[in-house]
């Protein structure tokens, strides 16, 4: 029926210190092999606000992403809004949009599930993604003092590099919708990072109008992104609207696949076990507020 | 020879209630002429009051079914988490929960294992034991059951040979082991089976309420 290798018998992934009264895990003495340690472990992350503000500010390198990024995503809407206006036809490209929109956040939730969850910073591709967020669990407060294009470049990068081949592909057929979906997909990608942010920010520090659409549900609401910040952990991971956090949470998607993933390869989430001290969040410093 | 458990959907959600065993097979010409082959249908009307509202939800068809209720389970000798044999006969003479579970140490697990800590006075209460059952190794259940203060025998099902004996569902196209509760009467003959892999919880719920109607 199914070969199912037992825990005790699979080698033992990195896990997190143990805190004995929780009903969520930590790791437990093996009988297998001994623990991989991986760089998280051998890591010792600085409080980068602190020790290294000018790793806040944007430099021209960030800028020229996120220019690239948001000239990718605009070129895409202009497209999208030539063919509609070409066609007469609005109605469709805008569902396309509006699809986009619910698809990042969708995607976003992934993303932020497999990098909280696994690998470490040396992890190919997404290593320096890896370190950023666990320096962000760490001090979740320092993304409010991150510069915009600070803020946005890796994910503008990543933006550039998947919308440029995809938009030549739709130069052969795509029609409005086809562009706006891409367009409207990529651009709440890449400026889920700013909704992040904002998700973090004192609501008094915030525009009225950022606080309407967080409030409407249309921008991740703070006290839903502040829910991922306290224990377990394991929740609250889509940062776009948080539209599909409910559905997600709710169905346990994700403690279902980090189920299959440790019964097919051996390795455990760190959202099992209690976090590390390189992972654990500390109090902001009111001094460098 | 083991089970086959066919999704009616494609994919199995976990909130699904898959709660008592499926409903009835789509092949009974597979099956034994036994008055427990009908049990989904069975489970369904006696238990609608615990399901979940989305009650409707796509139900698992398996095509033959081990051990059902109405069956007296086939008997077993397992490591206990101290290492010493344990066998089902050792049980005989008053009820038993015996629960499978994936694994030590994962959440559903971890919670699972806690809601029967917690109700343990009332098992016992109600003359039964309680018994876990995974694929974990004697030394895997003892760190588990020390930690977590479980003061029920957990038994270790290497091989999961027992599992597959039992017919105990996977779940996700057979990727996970499935989470399954069976309740043996006094008398050795099994009074419930109850899957349900992402609501642990609700196996102490469902256990305790036929316990008390025994």
């Amino acid at each position: 029926m199914y070969s199912i290798t037992p825990y005790s018998r699979l080698s033992r992934a990195p896990g997190r210190l143990h805190c004995p009264c929780r009903a969520t895990i930590t790791t437990r003495p093996s009988t297998a092999t001994p623990p991989r340690l991986d760089d998280v472990t051998l890591m010792k992350p600085i409080n980068i606000a602190i020790d290294d503000p000018s790793s806040l500010r944007s430099t021209w390198s960030h800028r020229a992403w996120v220019a690239t990024g948001f000239a990718s995503v605009l070129t895409s809407l202009a497209k999208s809004v030539a063919a509609a206006a070409d066609s007469g036809s609005f109605v469709e490209p805008l569902l396309a949009a509006y699809v986009g929109y619910v698809l990042a956040d969708l995607g976003s939730g992934v993303f932020h599930w497999a990098i909280d969850n696994y690998g470490g910073p040396s992890t190919p591709v997404f290593g320096s993604q890896i370190d950023a967020f666990q320096g962000h669990h760490r001090w979740p407060w320092t993304i409010t003092r991150r510069e915009f294009a600070n803020n946005l470049h890796a994910l503008a990068r990543a933006v550039t590099f998947a919308v440029l081949p995809i938009e030549l592909l739709l130069n052969a057929g795509g029609g409005a919708a086809s562009h706006a979906f891409v367009g409207t997909c990529a651009g709440c990608v890449m400026l889920s990072q700013q909704f992040h942010a904002w998700a973090h920010e004192k609501k008094s520090r915030l525009p009225v109008a950022v606080v309407a659409l967080q409030e409407a549900g249309v921008l991740v609401p703070r006290p839903m992104h502040q829910a991922h910040h306290r224990e377990p952990y394991n929740n609250n991971y889509c940062i776009v609207s948080g539209a599909w956090n409910g559905v997600l949470d709710e169905y346990k998607v994700f403690e279902a696949i980090e189920m299959a993933i440790f019964f097919r390869f051996g390795v455990r989430p760190r959202s099992w076990s209690e976090p590390r001290s390189e992972w654990r969040e500390e109090a902001e410093d009111t001094t460098t507020a | 020879m083991a089970c086959t458990s066919l999704p009616k959907y494609p994919l199995t959600f976990p909130k699904s209630p898959n709660t008592k065993t499926p409903s009835s097979p789509a092949f009974p010409s597979l099956l034994k002429s036994s008055h427990s082959r009908i049990y989904g249908l069975k489970f369904s009307t006696n238990s609608t009051s615990s399901l979940p509202s989305h009650s409707s939800y796509p139900q698992r068809m398996l095509i033959c079914a081990k051990v059902s209720k109405g069956d007296v389970p086939p008997s077993f000798t397992l490591k206990d988490q101290d290492g010493k044999n344990v066998a089902l006969s050792k049980y005989k003479g008053k009820p038993v929960v015996v629960y499978f579970y994936p694994a030590d140490e994962t959440p559903g697990c971890t919670k699972e294992a806690c809601a029967f800590r917690d109700s343990y006075e009332k098992f016992k209460k109600a003359g039964a034991e309680v018994v876990g059952i995974s694929g974990d190794d004697p030394a895997s259940h003892k760190a588990f059951a020390k930690k977590y203060r479980l003061p029920f025998t957990l038994l270790s099902d290497e091989g999961n040979k027992v599992r597959k004996q039992w017919g105990v569902p996977s779940d996700l196209f057979g990727t996970l082991p499935g989470r399954q509760t069976y309740v043996i009467d006094r008398k050795g003959v099994i009074q419930l089976v109850y899957n349900n892999q992402f609501q642990p919880e609700k196996h102490v719920d469902e256990t305790l309420k036929l316990l008390q109607s025994l």
